[in-house]
């Protein structure tokens, strides 16, 4: 380790779980949830029946659902707190997670950068593939979750909703489930973990700590503002313990090899 | 003059064929051989000859069989052999059996046997290759015939047991006898010595064996309900009612009939997995359009994966009630539909029914909203995945010099040692 480097927090514990939760639910979902979708493949059986077959599979589908939800309560409560106990700036201003006029800039001069044309953007709390990743889970959940609701007590949902609701909340959940572990195992693996300056994997969900040099290059906007407004020393953090450092390469690698993997089984099964 | 075998109640010629007698078995035997008693000239009718006293080992044979009881139409000797042309055993053909069993070789005479036979191939089955031997023949009532119903099989396959006839015959199925084994005929046969298992001859019948190509053999796909109803009346009664059966029925040899499911020699228990499943496939074979967007629906991807807790075609279309959805009679027809999925979810009502198991996406005119959201998220997929999958790629380069960059300025800091 580099004994002089100073790190900050970035996420706090609660966070971290609640990712912690997102990790676990995902993951759990896909492998529970694949192998009916593939159940014409060689892998989606063989899954199915290491899984104990698919009603077993169905049960720990379910359960993963009920953490899904559990998570998306909590983050719901959590912004509701963060509102009542009068925090401002959460569905605008800079440290927001709603996207704003100066995300679609960034995305402009990043691209720029991209081609050599132009500086690095200086981004604030949340850059704009950041907001897109976390808007992204939002949908899906939402989208996901509620069709696997239908589905899940069609005879109570058939007193209220036509029967044709069923055959749509089929392909939109498989459909949707497709595109968000397509999403989640290439794109937001890429940005986040597989692109070179991060390669391997960036342990900041686990550990919530960044240093100080990572700070200013990836969030340049908020590191000026937190110092200007002098609030960069109320978030500074010891270094990550070495349990930590461990825990996070076990636990992110563990996540990255299920994911990869899956996504393989899909693009040759596509590809087939 | 002709000579006639002897039969009770006909007059016997007394004329000698010297020729017929020089030219027979018993040719080096003088005539005293037989006609111990005789002095020549004779007045009185000379007694019967006992063949027996030369023939120890035939007469033994026949004192088991029921060609040797003491029935009144048991034949003698000279029934079969003939008198002073007495013939040598290997001789005699399927004539000689004709004299009592005329129906039997009549049916023979027709069948795929005594037709190969015909052609010259002296493997075919005769009289003797099913029933044995003549003097030790038994009746197929008793336990220890080859013909017995509980024998049969194995008797049959002395032939049909052996792969390489089945190629030479051009049999399409080689190892029948294996497969019956295994059926639920066969082992009712084997295991519980059931008399009402169907064995070999319940099916092909016995005499009048016929391949199966020909019209007027009883496996003749077009007669197969008629033969296995022979046996299930009930469920040929409703399948003959079924939308299967009428067209079978009209002639329309495509329509399934009771093999196309249940095979010929593999029948096995319809409760078993892997035949439900297997069914499932069969069904596939003409609705090809239905089993694939059966396989769309949670129903089909479990079945696909080998479990069998959930609806099959049969579960709501019926097995051998098979009826179209217009009949009113039919599980799947509007008025019965609700009843049907009750079965496994006793909660359904109307609306619940209202799901269409057999939906299909890709079909605008019958399904548009299925299709049209088939559409917007297959676009979703590709929009997104294709932005951001862009957005990568011109990433990846940046990103790499960026990093080289900073391992140059031996500044890299980042979590790793």
């Amino acid at each position: 380790m580099n004994g002089g480097a100073r790190y900050y927090f970035r996420l706090n514990l609660y966070h971290r779980i609640l990712h912690g939760m997102v990790i676990v639910s995902f993951l759990g979902l896909a492998v529970t949830g694949l192998p009916l979708k593939y159940s014409q493949t060689g892998w989606g059986w063989w899954l199915s029946h290491l899984l104990g077959g698919p009603f077993t599979t169905g049960y720990l589908h379910r359960f993963f659902a009920i953490v899904t939800f559990c998570y998306f309560a909590l983050h719901l409560g959590y912004v509701a707190r963060l509102i009542l106990t009068g925090r401002r700036g959460v569905f605008w201003g800079p440290a927001s997670m709603v996207p704003q006029p100066r995300d679609f800039v960034q995305l402009a001069q990043h691209v720029r950068y991209f081609l050599g044309l132009g500086p690095r953007p200086r981004f604030d709390r949340w850059a704009y593939w950041e907001k897109f990743d976390y808007w992204a889970v939002f949908w899906g959940v939402a989208v996901i979750g509620a069709s696997g609701l239908l589905l899940w007590f069609p005879t109570f949902f058939a007193r209220y909703l036509p029967g044709w609701i069923f055959n749509v909340a089929i392909l939109i959940h498989s459909d949707e489930a497709l595109l968000a572990v397509a999403f989640i195992f290439t794109i937001h693996f890429f940005n986040v973990h597989l692109r070179p300056e991060k390669f391997p994997m960036d342990p900041v969900i686990f550990t919530g700590r960044l240093e100080e040099e990572e700070f200013r290059r990836e969030h340049a906007a908020e590191y000026e503002r937190l110092r200007a407004e002098g609030r960069l020393e109320t978030l500074r953090a010891d270094p990550p313990p070495r349990w930590m450092r461990n825990f996070s390469r076990v636990a992110g690698f563990t996540a990255l090899a299920i994911g990869i993997i899956l996504i393989w089984l899909i693009v040759a099964t596509a590809l087939r | 003059m002709k000579r006639g075998a002897p039969a009770p109640g006909r007059s016997l010629s007394l004329f000698v064929d010297e020729a017929a007698a020089k030219a027979s078995v018993h040719a080096r035997l003088e005539c005293v051989a037989c006609h111990k008693t005789a002095s020549a000239p004779h007045d009185a009718p000379l007694p019967a000859v006992r063949c027996a006293e030369c023939h120890a080992k035939a007469r033994g044979a026949l004192s088991e069989g029921v060609h040797g009881s003491a029935k009144a139409r048991a034949p003698t000797c000279a029934g079969c052999h003939g008198t002073h042309a007495v013939a040598s055993a290997a001789s005699l053909g399927i004539e000689t059996c004709a004299a009592c069993h005329a129906r039997q070789v009549t049916l023979y005479r027709e069948s795929i046997h005594a037709r190969s036979r015909q052609r010259g191939d002296s493997q075919a089955a005769t009289c003797r290759s099913c029933h044995g031997e003549a003097h030790a023949l038994l009746a197929k009532t008793d336990a220890r015939a080859p013909t017995y119903h509980l024998n049969l099989p194995r008797t049959c396959a002395q032939c049909h047991a052996d792969p390489e006839l089945a190629k030479r015959y051009n049999i399409p199925i080689g190892n029948v006898y294996q497969l019956y084994m295994d059926s639920i005929h066969g082992r009712a046969l084997t295991r519980s010595g059931l008399l009402v298992a169907a064995n070999c001859s319940d099916c092909h019948g016995a005499h009048e064996i016929k391949p199966r190509a020909e019209p007027a053999s009883r496996v003749f796909r077009a007669n197969v309900p008629k033969t296995c109803g022979a046996c299930h009346a009930g469920i040929l009664a409703a399948y003959a009612e079924s939308v299967h059966g009428t067209h079978v029925a009209k002639g329309n040899l495509k329509a399934p009939v009771c093999t196309d499911c249940h095979s010929a020699h593999q029948i096995r228990r319809v409760e078993g997995a892997p035949w439900q499943l297997e069914a499932i496939r069969e069904c596939g074979t003409c609705h090809e359009e239905s089993l694939k967007t059966y396989r769309d629906t949670f129903h089909g991807k479990v079945t696909a994966l080998g479990y069998t807790r959930v609806a099959k075609c049969s579960d709501c279309h019926g097995a051998h009630t098979i009826l179209p959805p217009s009949d009113p009679r039919s599980t799947v027809s509007p008025a019965k539909l609700v009843a049907t999925c009750r079965q496994c979810h006793p909660q359904a009502m109307a609306a619940f029914a209202e799901f269409h198991p057999h939906a299909d996406y890709r079909n605008k005119e019958r399904f548009p909203r299925l299709y049209y959201t088939y559409l917007f998220m297959s676009g979703l997929l590709v929009a997104v995945l294709a932005s951001f999958g862009l957005h990568a790629l011109l990433w990846l380069p940046r990103s790499l010099l960026e990093r080289l960059r900073r391992g140059r300025a031996g500044g890299d800091t980042r979590g790793e040692p």
